[in-house]
């Protein structure tokens, strides 16, 4: 049992080394933007996935795309830039400040204000009610008295 | 007055939600938006589906109005649409195809066999209808992703000057052809 788990694991590393050739990069720093390219970009057919996840032809299609461009020494603006103009910018999973997007950018923004605002509004209302003088603390000590007193009897 | 105004607040806010949501429901998440629109027909060099000896280039496709239908025999969506597109040729529109070869990667489909594609492609041809004055072939899909193509069928309207007018996505039935084609071919071809 022993020997064949040892064996399926043997069998399944060369294949995975096999597959890996072709991502082969010149250095590190190459490696490193193919993988955040193909985390940012996103499959067009399976609309839920970036290319990286994605098993379509067209993913499949943009992440070889993508190695060529990486390969060629672009840098990552630039194949993103290279895609939008293909794909439109529902490519990229980072949407850009148009007028259309505007609101996803504001209106969280515009929500925390609101919200702040309301709070300091409202203390600042109770605040003002709460103006207390002698002549209330008079009053105040005058209707305990009687109440006690009415309590007494 | 402005206690009751702010007891509605939730309420309002949650009709805003409502609102909002329930069209969401008839929003197409299909219909994309692409880059290419407005723009020239980008430059390319391929070979005919039928022929070995021809080519074709985008200067081959200046100077007329035409769709380009990007197709293939393993999508079942083109196979439906192909009917009444040959009903829009016999009408006259220009119809070239861009044949999407989705078997030619080995890792999706087996090995690819020139002549066994081309019998597929002349018997389903010949029996739904054939709407094509010919038919590009787009190996490894290098068009297809100059042009911003996610799958078959999709479908390009070109004017005369090679500027994409429209980038349609899925297929093109009568419904379609009347909202979104007739009206741009109608200003193209007075």
């Amino acid at each position: 049992m022993k020997y064949l788990f040892i064996g399926l694991v043997l069998l399944f590393s060369f294949s995975v080394t096999a597959e890996q050739d072709r991502y082969v990069f010149a250095n590190d720093e190459q490696a490193k933007r193919f993988g955040e390219l193909t985390k940012e970009l996103r499959c067009p057919k399976c609309q839920n996935q970036n290319i990286a996840d994605s098993d379509a032809v067209v993913a499949k299609d943009l992440r070889d795309k993508v190695i060529v461009l990486v390969k060629e020494g672009k840098s990552k603006d630039e194949v993103i830039e290279y895609m939008i103009d293909r794909y439109g910018y529902f490519v990229h999973y980072e949407p850009p400040v148009t007028p259309a997007t505007l609101i996803l950018w504001v209106l969280p923004i515009l929500i925390v204000i609101i919200g702040f605002g309301f709070i300091v509004i409202r203390q600042r209302k109770a605040a003002i009610k709460q103006n207390w003088n002698d002549q209330d603390e008079e009053l105040l000590a005058k209707l305990i008295a009687q109440n006690q007193r009415q309590e007494q009897k | 007055m402005n206690r009751k105004f702010l007891a509605l607040l939730p309420l309002l806010a949650f009709v805003l939600i409502c609102v909002f949501l329930y069209q969401g429901l008839f929003a197409n998440p299909r219909e994309l938006q692409t880059g290419r629109i407005g723009q020239a027909m980008p430059s390319f060099n391929l070979p005919d589906l039928m022929q070995d000896d021809k080519r074709w280039q985008q200067t081959d496709l200046e100077g007329e109005v035409y769709l380009l239908n990007v197709w293939g025999t393993w999508c079942p969506t083109c196979l439906a649409e192909l009917g009444y597109l040959t009903q829009l040729r016999e009408q006259g529109v220009k119809i070239v195809g861009l044949y999407y070869v989705q078997s030619y990667d080995s890792d999706f489909d087996g090995p690819f066999d020139m002549d066994s594609l081309r019998d597929e492609v002349s018997t389903m041809l010949s029996r739904a209808g054939d709407p094509y004055q010919f038919n590009i072939l787009d190996l490894e899909r290098t068009l297809a992703l100059d042009l911003g193509v996610s799958g078959a069928p999709e479908t390009f309207l070109v004017d005369s000057s090679g500027t994409i007018l429209l980038h349609h996505t899925g297929d093109i039935n009568p419904r379609v052809w009347r909202a979104k084609f007739a009206p741009i071919m109608q200003e193209l071809t007075p």
